[in-house]
Formats: C-alpha cells, sequence, structure tokens
C-alpha cells in the first residue's frame, strides 16, 4: 500500500452513532452547499410574507394580518416539511443511494437521524426564522411596537413544533410505505382536515378530544378559539397546554417507529 | 488478514421473499486473495447473496460469515473491512468525483485531511478519473461512473472487495482497465464479483462459483470447473451435401452427441465423442468418404469457461 495509508486514522465511531458525523456533514452540505437553501427561502418568503404584504396592502387590521400570516404557516410549512421529508428517504432508497451509503460504515439509526437534523435545522431557518423575522419587521413596520418580540418568537416556537410534527410523521410514514402517494396524502390530509369547517362540527360532535391531540391548534384558528401560536405572539397567557404536550409525544413516536421500521428495511 | 481459513463462508444461506425461494441454502467459501466470480443467469440469487453478505437484507436461514465475523450479528465490523460497488451503482448528483470519494473515505478514516486527500489522488489516478476530478457528476458516462464505482469500493483499502458486475456497462478497453485493476488489487485484497461476462472471469479469477435459480451448482478453482466431467469433443466444418455426412457420422457407435452451427454455406459440427482416439482418426475420412463434401477446417474442440457455464447449468435445469 501507499505511504498515505500512514497518514489514515481509522474512524473510531461506534454502536448506533457509526458513521453519524459523516452523514450528517453530507446531508447538511446538501442543504447549505447546493440551491436547496435558497430555493426553500424564496418560497417561504413569497408565500408567507407575500400574503402578510398584500393583507397589509388591503388595509387588514393588526390582529388579520398576524393571523393570516400564521394561518398560511400552518396550512404550507407542513407541506414543505413532508415534501423534502419523504423525498430524503424514498428518493435515496428509489434512487439506490441508500443502499450504497449503507454498505458502508453507516448504522440505519444515524442515517434517519442525520436526515431529521438536518432537515429540521435546514426548515427551521429557511420556513421558520427567516419568514418569522421578515414578518416580525412588516408588522411592526405597519403598527408600531404593539407586537414584543419573545411573544413573537414564541409563537414562532410553535409554528416549528407544528413542522417538527409534519416532518417527523413524514419521515416515519417514508419507511413504512413505498410510494410517495401515501405518504403525502396522508400528512397532506391532516394538515388540511382540521381547519376545514364541514370536518370540524361532527369531529367536535363525536371526537371532541381529537383537536387537542393534534396539532392543528397550534396555528389554525380552529373552532374560533385562536390559535396558541397567535396566544404567544400578542404576549397573552395560553388556554391550555394540551395540544403542545401532544404534538411533542407524537414527534418522539414517529422518530421511535421510523428508527424501528428503517432497521428492519431491506435493500 | 484474519487466521481464518475463508474470508467468505456460509452454511445453508438461504432467503426468501414472500414465499418465493430467492436463494436455496447455500454452501459458499472464498479463500483469502483470491479472486472469485461469481456466475450465474439472471435471478440466479446473485445480487441477493452479495446483499446477504452486506447486512442490507436479512437472511431467511441459515449463517453466513465474513473474516469470521457473523453477518446478522456483526456486521458493523464487516463492512468496516469491505468495498462494495452495487449492480447499479448510484451517487449523489450534485457531488464531484472527489467529493464522492471524500464523502466515502471519511466513513472509515477521521483525523486531518492530508492523508485522505491524498489517498483519494492516488484512487483516482489508479481509476484513470485525475482529469475529471472536480467535475459534477451529471455529466460522467457511464464507463466513468463504472471507474467512480471501483474508486469508492477501494478507497478504504479494503480486505474484501465486492463487485456486483463491475464490468457490465463498459466497452472493451473500460474491461480491460478494470480487469487490470482488480489484477493489481488482487495481492491487497480478496475480491469477490459477480458477472455476466465469463471471459473476464476465466482471465483473472482463480475460482467461480455458479448459481441457477437461486442453488449453488458448482464451486471451484477454474482448472478444475473446466476439466469437470467434460467429455472429448471436436469440431468439423463442411461444405457440400452434408446431410449423408451427418447421418452417417451419427451412425457411429463412439458419437455421443452433435451440434450443428450453418454459416456462409458451410456447416460446423460440434462432435461430442466417447473415444477421442478412433475420433481423431476416423472424422475426417468418415465425412470425406461419400465425395461431394470439402472438409474446411476439423480440430480437437478446446472448452471454455462458457461452455461448461452453459451446460452446467443446462444440467441443473434438467434435473429439476
Amino acid at each position: 500500500m501507499s505511504a498515505s495509508t500512514a497518514l489514515l486514522v481509522p474512524s473510531r465511531e461506534h454502536g448506533w452513532k457509526m458513521g453519524l458525523n459523516n452523514f450528517l456533514a453530507k446531508e447538511m452540505a446538501a442543504w447549505w452547499r447546493t440551491r436547496r437553501w435558497w430555493m426553500q427561502c424564496l418560497v417561504a418568503l413569497v408565500l408567507l410574507n407575500g400574503t402578510m404584504a398584500l393583507n397589509l396592502k388591503g388595509g387588514s387590521g393588526f390582529m388579520n394580518a398576524a393571523m393570516a400570516f400564521l394561518t398560511t404557516a400552518g396550512l404550507c410549512v407542513p407541506v414543505a416539511a413532508v415534501n423534502l421529508a419523504q423525498d430524503a428517504i424514498l428518493g435515496e432508497r428509489h434512487s439506490g443511494t441508500a443502499a450504497w451509503v449503507l454498505s458502508k460504515p453507516l448504522r440505519r439509526p444515524a442515517f434517519i437521524l442525520a436526515k431529521l437534523l438536518a432537515h429540521g435545522l435546514g426548515l427551521l431557518v429557511a420556513w421558520v426564522v427567516l419568514p418569522g423575522a421578515v414578518a416580525f419587521l412588516q408588522l411592526r413596520g405597519y403598527f408600531g411596537s404593539r407586537l414584543s418580540a419573545p411573544g413573537f418568537a414564541g409563537g414562532m416556537g410553535l409554528d416549528y413544533l407544528n413542522l417538527l410534527f409534519y416532518l417527523t410523521l413524514a419521515l416515519m410514514l417514508a419507511t413504512l410505505f413505498d410510494s410517495r402517494g401515501p405518504v403525502l396524502g396522508i400528512c397532506v390530509a391532516l394538515a388540511w382536515s382540521g381547519p376545514m369547517g364541514f370536518i370540524i362540527q361532527p369531529m367536535q360532535r363525536y371526537v371532541p378530544w381529537l383537536e387537542n391531540i393534534l396539532p392543528w391548534r397550534l396555528m389554525v384558528d380552529f373552532s374560533r378559539q385562536g390559535p396558541l401560536a397567535g396566544y404567544l405572539a400578542m404576549g397573552q397567557r395560553l388556554p391550555t397546554v394540551t395540544p403542545i404536550v401532544a404534538t411533542v409525544l407524537w414527534c418522539v413516536l414517529f422518530v421511535v417507529v421510523a428508527l424501528w421500521r428503517f432497521r428492519r428495511e431491506e435493500f | 488478514m484474519d487466521a481464518t481459513k475463508y474470508v467468505i463462508e456460509t452454511k445453508g444461506l438461504a432467503k426468501h421473499y414472500n414465499g418465493m425461494q430467492a436463494l436455496k441454502p447455500l454452501d459458499l467459501q472464498v479463500a483469502p486473495n483470491s479472486i472469485c466470480g461469481f456466475l450465474g443467469p439472471n435471478g440466479a440469487g446473485k445480487t441477493t447473496t452479495i446483499k446477504l453478505l452486506l447486512g442490507l437484507a436479512q437472511p431467511s436461514a441459515g449463517t453466513g460469515r465474513v473474516f469470521g465475523e457473523d453477518i446478522r450479528t456483526q456486521n458493523d465490523e464487516i463492512r468496516r473491512r469491505v468495498g462494495y460497488l452495487a449492480q447499479d451503482q448510484r451517487f449523489y448528483e450534485y457531488m464531484t468525483a472527489r467529493e464522492t470519494l471524500r464523502f466515502v473515505a471519511r466513513f472509515f478514516y477521521e483525523g486531518t485531511n492530508a492523508g485522505i486527500e491524498e489517498r483519494i489522488a492516488e484512487t483516482l489516478e489508479l481509476v484513470g478519473l485525475a482529469d475529471k476530478a472536480d467535475r459534477p457528476l451529471k455529466g460522467f458516462s457511464g464507463g466513468e461512473r463504472q471507474r467512480l464505482g471501483i474508486a469508492q469500493a477501494q478507497v478504504n483499502y479494503p480486505d474484501l472487495l465486492i463487485l456486483d458486475e463491475p464490468a457490465a456497462s463498459l466497452d472493451p478497453i473500460g474491461r480491460h482497465d478494470v480487469l487490470e485493476v482488480m489484477s493489481r488489487l488482487r495481492k491487497h485484497t480478496t475480491i469477490f464479483y459477480s458477472t455476466h461476462i465469463l471471459d473476464d472471469v476465466q482471465r483473472v479469477s482463480d475460482t467461480a462459483v455458479i448459481l441457477n435459480k437461486g442453488a449453488l451448482v458448482a464451486q471451484g478453482p477454474i482448472e478444475d470447473l473446466l476439466a469437470r466431467g467434460q467429455a472429448a469433443a471436436f469440431t468439423l466444418t463442411v461444405k457440400g451435401d452434408t446431410d449423408g455426412v451427418r447421418a452417417r457420422l451419427q451412425g457411429q457407435p463412439w458419437v455421443t452427441h452433435i451440434e450443428t452451427m450453418s454459416k456462409n454455406g458451410s456447416v460446423t459440427w460440434r462432435i461430442a465423442v466417447s473415444d477421442p482416439d478412433v475420433a481423431e482418426a476416423q472424422l475426417v475420412p468418415l465425412a470425406l468418404g461419400s465425395g461431394g463434401v470439402t472438409v474446411c477446417e476439423f480440430g480437437r474442440n478446446h472448452w471454455n469457461l462458457e461452455d461448461v457455464f452453459m451446460n452446467i447449468v443446462k444440467e441443473s435445469n434438467h434435473e429439476r
């Protein structure tokens, strides 16, 4: 062998972390060293802040403009998260790159966790922090200092929790299904069914507890109670924390199921 | 290298998918520092076997060991010492060849970049991609991708190189280069590779394993396989009124089988015989005996691996 062998230090990563650092670095590079980051930022700004700009230009009041922003985020952010997450798993499985990297010293939990961390960070910046900061400046620009920065940041925190719910759900479904249809269909149906009037009424009659264990109330004005993110943004006390706790638990469950299922996957 | 006798050893290794037997119980042995050709028709179970060895699929029955490590429970250690080229190798298209090798190398090595970069440059040189190292993979031809596939498979100085159809998409020059690289690597590593190109196996391999319909039908050194159960045969090419000659030859008690091929007005017979000495003395006189026939070519048949492979596969098909 050549002289370079002497300079090579074998990797010491073992257990579930084997290959995590390298694969995470590759996933981060796929976000930040390609056009993906600015494309996502651009789409988020156009959709979320563009909608708010139209609202403000149309003469909406402070409350309506803020609620319109939160509602748009509540409906659009899940789609962005699901679209990226399902492709992260199914795209790699279908193209054969997943089998390739898993033939190297990379553990399957590390594969899933690297995807989750890289997409979680990328989506946080592109779909939460950047449009949230711009929205804050837009509202400040129109209405002065009626909005507190910490409260608005709290609202954006719930926006991110909502995003994480759909990100982890899509990752889990992508390990359970072999095609994109069910993954996209289930996630989008779940994200958009909550706010629809024809679903709310029967749901409140027959399964009233459902709104408390799903993330709908975080971002959308569900059954005219106002979104929880709105309470935080306005600096008000939350009427309930049950949907927040439930959403966190769902995220943990989805990740556990994804890790379990992917461990059994055959390529 | 470990003190284990075989680099790869399986006992009754089997795999079924939804009730379909993709691999019947397989007993396979691959010796250290050998080049082992893994042969079989499409769907014979070659890729399934490779995936089982790498932990990409789980066996339904049996056991397998690579470097003495269990393929079910110690697969992490196996993958640290193996280089693998998939049948239809895919890469991340936004990376360059150098970035791809760096990405793969970082699974095996840590610390400073100097050693890794030197190793990458050396590997790119070995497969003839040094001048294309910083081009995005999007523009790579099939042959260049295959070279990169081989490069990434051996960037970690593997003790075992598993190549699934390494020369499949290459032109004759590319194929020659791949075989050359394999020959150069043999002193450092064991190479286990599947292929359909039997000529390549005969040129570079020490041993061959033949699968058919998920079952092992032959395994051993190339010379043993070439000698295995082959009856003596002769090739006779004639022109003219051949029907009568063929009937006369078939009537000889020492002729066991005749295969006929026609081309450009001449007929070539491959004649399997039970007594080669008698056949060598009498075949041409018998052909010329009735007149009206010209003998263009005559000689003892030399079996190649393709003949052996076809015979073994046909035999195993008849046995089922």
